[in-house]
């Protein structure tokens, strides 16, 4: 199978085991999020599905978008092994605590996330014309691994090292003991939740929302036809986002009151991103936006009350209560489900039926009639899919502040049904990947019509994944 | 004969408020006699085709998918029989030229990869994409094609196509 959609499927995979979960025990949702289940879902959700389809999509579109080639299919094979045992390992031990354990899945997820790392920082080497999507990526891989080091310092911390007075800091074993032991003493000095809030926010916007923000001014002019209407907006947003960033994490691990600042900061640059946003849709050629487009807009506007919930939260001063933990749990949910997961399920409409369709016709185009990209999937399911998320999203959303275990499962369910619709569609588009459907084409006849394809496309695809 | 085509893409300038006409002109003045005019506009340019028939142009115009105008002006040729020549493989390498900008990926892949199929042995596939084709040239590898690309001026990618 082609290694994108190895990453892709994978991440679909763990998305479904992910809600499935919440359906079984909503009152993870419903309560105070500092407790081993809420971080055993919560990393299921950010590096099982979020994280692996992102590095799926990223091994696909960087060389595409940048005019190059992927450094290595090899190492990133290779890495698609950690990524899995890493995940899974973590999750189990998370949701067990036992944090020696995570330390050492997590180094194996680590060691998959270098390689992935230094994979595309080698593509990225190669590329002919350095442009500002290149940028987003060189910053989003950074604040990546920076990531992965401060959520291993925190493992780290949470851990005892008794045998490091019987072993010699010399030894191999010894050193790392040693190593560990004063990372762990240098993390003691900070508040651990504030780490780990840090920790969250520096993977979910240093790379998720930057990959998200970056890759827009590529793909909304791809699928729009449109243009990059001023490139310094758009290169004003990402530097925004980047100041922001790196002065929100210091704050909030020193639980400085010029948090709120840093905020702003970053919230600026959501808003310069939006107003570009709404600049280059404006100026599309194409008026019509297909549902994935629809999906990912979404997604991205609800980075509006997202921002606002983002400066509430750290407002100076704000006291911890019930309630401002349960706007915790919502700004969580909220930024990774609401505008993530939502935005990725958009993008997945475009790349997923591409990647299979590529695979499995790439040669016979000219040669065969093809089915057409909107032909591989169900549009109804997807229009129901994104009304079920949407209220799903809502409805989870209100339960969250309102501490109700019965609306997270209520509004979950209707997730899950939602999802439910893309796995029915993802069923029909892997219909061709199994089976594909080349009909030949007779040399006198006209050149392949998208219409000619579709009737014998949709009742075998439907067909196929019925059964 | 048609041999030669002489492109002129007015999109750009439309879209941003610029007048096209005089740019227009400005190329018909200088084509030769054996040259034919092709413009591309964002919608079909009825008024310029009474200017250019009375310079000897008759037009033929074409939409296309993307809702943009395609619009062929050429000179009546003199000798009306070597029409089917145009056609005919006997004719010296030339290239058969196919514009898939202003397509939704994966489009352009699509209609360049149909037009190579319908290539006439000795001819040459010149390809106009939005973008540099980065998917297009594994497949033409596998066909035994050759590519190279050139960024034009206005930001878009012509690739240059021919059997190994």
């Amino acid at each position: 199978m082609n290694l994108p959609l190895r990453f892709l499927l994978t991440g679909i995979l763990a998305l479904f085991v992910a809600v499935g979960w919440l359906i079984v025990r909503p009152d993870i949702l419903a309560t105070y999020h500092y407790n081993q289940y809420v971080i055993a879902l919560t990393h299921l959700l950010v590096l099982g599905w979020i994280c692996t389809v992102v590095m799926g999509a990223m091994y696909q579109l960087v060389p595409v978008a940048l005019e190059t080639r992927l450094h290595s299919e090899r190492l990133a094979k290779w890495q698609f092994v950690f990524q899995v045992v890493g995940v899974a390992g973590m999750v189990w031990m998370f949701w067990v605590w036992n944090m020696k354990q995570v330390g050492h899945f997590g180094s194996v997820l680590a060691l998959g996330v270098a390689l992935f790392v230094f994979n595309l920082v080698r593509t990225l080497l190669k590329v002919p014309r350095w442009t500002l999507v290149a940028t987003a990526v060189t910053a989003a891989l950074f604040w990546f691994s920076l990531t992965i080091v401060v959520g291993l310092s925190i493992a780290t911390a949470k851990c005892t090292y008794d045998s490091a007075e019987q072993l010699s800091p010399t030894s191999i074993l010894g050193a790392m003991i040693h190593g560990l032991r004063s990372v762990a003493g240098f993390m003691a000095r900070f508040d651990q939740i504030s780490a780990m809030h840090a920790h969250a926010h520096l993977g979910g916007v240093g790379f998720f929302v930057m990959m998200i923000v970056g890759v827009s001014y590529k793909l909304i002019p791809m699928f729009t036809l449109s243009e990059v209407q001023s490139h310094r907006r758009a290169a004003a947003s990402i530097a925004l986002l980047n100041v922001g960033l790196a002065g929100s994490f210091m704050t909030i691990l020193l639980r400085s009151p010029w948090k709120l600042a840093f905020t702003l900061l970053m919230v600026a640059g959501l808003a310069v991103y939006g107003w570009e946003l709404r600049a280059m849709l404006r100026a599309r050629k194409r008026r019509s936006l297909d549902w994935g487009l629809r999906y990912f807009l979404t997604a991205v506007s609800l980075l509006a009350p997202l921002s606002i919930l983002a400066l509430v939260l750290s407002w100076p001063g704000l006291r911890l209560t019930a309630f401002t933990g349960q706007l915790e749990n919502l700004y969580g949910f909220l930024g990774l489900v609401g505008v993530i997961s939502f935005a990725i399920l958009g993008m997945l409409y475009k790349i997923l039926p591409f990647l299979v369709w590529f695979g499995s016709y790439g040669q016979e185009i000219g040669r065969s009639q093809v089915p057409a990209l909107a032909d591989m999937y169900s549009a109804k399911w997807q229009i129901a899919g994104y009304w079920m998320f949407l209220s799903g999203l809502m409805t989870t959303s209100v339960a969250t502040v309102a501490a109700n275990p019965l609306g997270v499962r209520a509004g979950c369910a209707l997730l899950a049904l939602s999802l439910a619709t893309f796995a029915v569609n993802v069923g029909k588009i892997l219909s061709h990947w199994l089976r594909p459907i080349i009909v030949p084409l007779n040399v006198k006849a006209p050149p392949c019509s998208p219409t000619t394809a579709r009737s014998t496309a949709a009742p075998l695809g439907s067909l196929i994944s019925a059964s | 004969m048609q041999d030669k085509v002489v492109r002129l893409d007015v999109r750009e300038d439309i879209r941003r408020g610029r007048e096209p006409f005089s740019k227009i002109m400005q190329t018909v003045a200088q084509l030769a006699q054996d040259e034919s005019l092709l413009l591309i506009a964002p919608f079909e340019p009825k008024p310029l085709f009474a200017v250019l028939a009375q310079q000897g142009f008759s037009p033929s115009p074409k939409a296309l998918p993307s809702g943009d105008w395609e619009v062929l002006f050429r000179r009546p040729t003199k000798t009306a029989t070597s029409h089917s020549g145009a056609d005919s493989p006997a004719a010296t390498a030339h290239i058969v030229e196919v514009d898939a900008r202003g397509l939704e990926p994966p489009q352009p892949m699509v209609k360049i990869l149909e037009a190579l199929a319908a290539l006439p042995e000795d001819a040459e596939l010149l390809a106009r994409t939005d973008r540099r084709p980065m998917h297009l040239y594994p497949q033409l590898e596998q066909r035994g094609f050759s590519a190279s690309s050139e960024e034009q001026a206005d930001g878009s990618f012509a690739t240059h196509i021919r059997r190994c």
